[in-house]
């Protein structure tokens, strides 16, 4: 095989070395969407060998980083994909829990919050969350009950940015779904980092 | 004492306000709502006052804006909150193999 036109020699294209610079990485950034080791490693694999055939085509535009990262966030969706076709949406349960606890049940404070469940001032920055591994160690457990569509989700929205209508595609869900998924998965995801970390922290 | 009756005046404009709003339970689907469309001028005014007399929604949007910045700031940038943090040795081995094959 030729090597590439540009700065890269064709050693770049070299598998094992992809592996040990960006494996780590490529790895944590599909576990931390896909929640699942599993699935993890094999989109790190198929992003590499995805990678060995399109080599011809990246002549060093992006760094290799970038680059790859590009392949694997295909992969992820694919994965999403894949799952979503084959377990279609059926009972509102699937949405996620209602948590209806939260709030009061008798008249007169019908619908309010109960002094139970309802927020506390969080004594933190996102600067200052971003860096606590610990932190993320709470996220990922508060999210684990969650339905893994609603889980998906709220990953692609508020991690990526995704847009509703791409997320709605990539689930295989309408707009309302969505919107009561997030609404489920934020209201819950609150409630437990504010019981397992915020009120812990102080 | 017109302090006292400010006072007075103030906290039952709350309470009946609080009546006449929608819930809390309806305003925390609403905030949701907020960050994926843009709200109705009704819902906006409903919001807005519903939050003028209930901390506890303040607080709750808050922190729902505090879970978005602080998870889009992870999107490039992966938490190691995982043993390790990254691939097993295993699970290494295995894909350099499947890669050596595939080459």
């Amino acid at each position: 095989m030729n090597a590439p036109q540009g700065k890269f020699p064709d050693e770049s294209r070299d598998p094992g070395r992809w592996l040990d610079d960006h494996g780590d990485y490529l790895f944590k950034y599909a576990v931390f969407r896909l929640r699942d080791n599993t699935a993890a490693e094999d989109a790190v694999q198929e992003t590499f060998l995805a990678a060995l055939k399109a080599y011809k085509e990246f002549q060093g535009r992006a760094s290799e980083r970038t680059w790859l990262v590009g392949i694997l966030k295909h992969k992820i969706v694919d994965h999403f994909r894949r799952v979503m076709r084959e377990a279609p949406l059926g009972e509102e349960s699937d949405e996620g829990p209602e948590h209806r606890e939260f709030f009061e049940r008798p008249e007169p404070w019908q619908g309010h919050w109960n002094n139970n469940y309802a927020p506390n001032e969080w004594h933190a920055t996102p600067a200052e969350l971003i860096e606590r591994n610990d932190f993320w160690k709470v996220y990922n457990d508060c999210l684990s009950p969650l339905p893994q569509r609603t889980a998906s989700a709220f990953t692609l929205r508020e991690v990526d940015g995704l847009k509703s209508e791409e997320i709605c595609e990539i689930l295989s869900i309408k707009v309302n779904n969505l919107w009561v998924m997030l609404h489920r998965a934020r209201l819950h995801l609150r409630n437990c980092l504010e019981l397992n970390w915020f009120r812990r922290e102080q | 004492m017109a302090l006292k009756l400010y006072d007075k005046l103030k906290h039952s404009i709350r309470f009946w306000l609080l009546r006449k709003l929608p819930t809390c339970q309806e305003t925390v689907e609403k905030i949701s709502q907020s960050m994926e469309r843009s709200l109705s001028l009704r819902e906006r005014i409903n919001l807005k006052l519903h939050l003028w007399i209930c901390a506890w929604c303040q607080w709750y949007m808050e922190h729902l804006h505090i879970i978005r910045e602080t998870a889009r700031a992870k999107a490039d940038e992966p938490p190691d909150f995982m043993s390790g943090a990254g691939l097993s040795n295993e699970a290494r081995e295995r894909i350099r193999r499947n890669l050596t094959n595939q080459n």
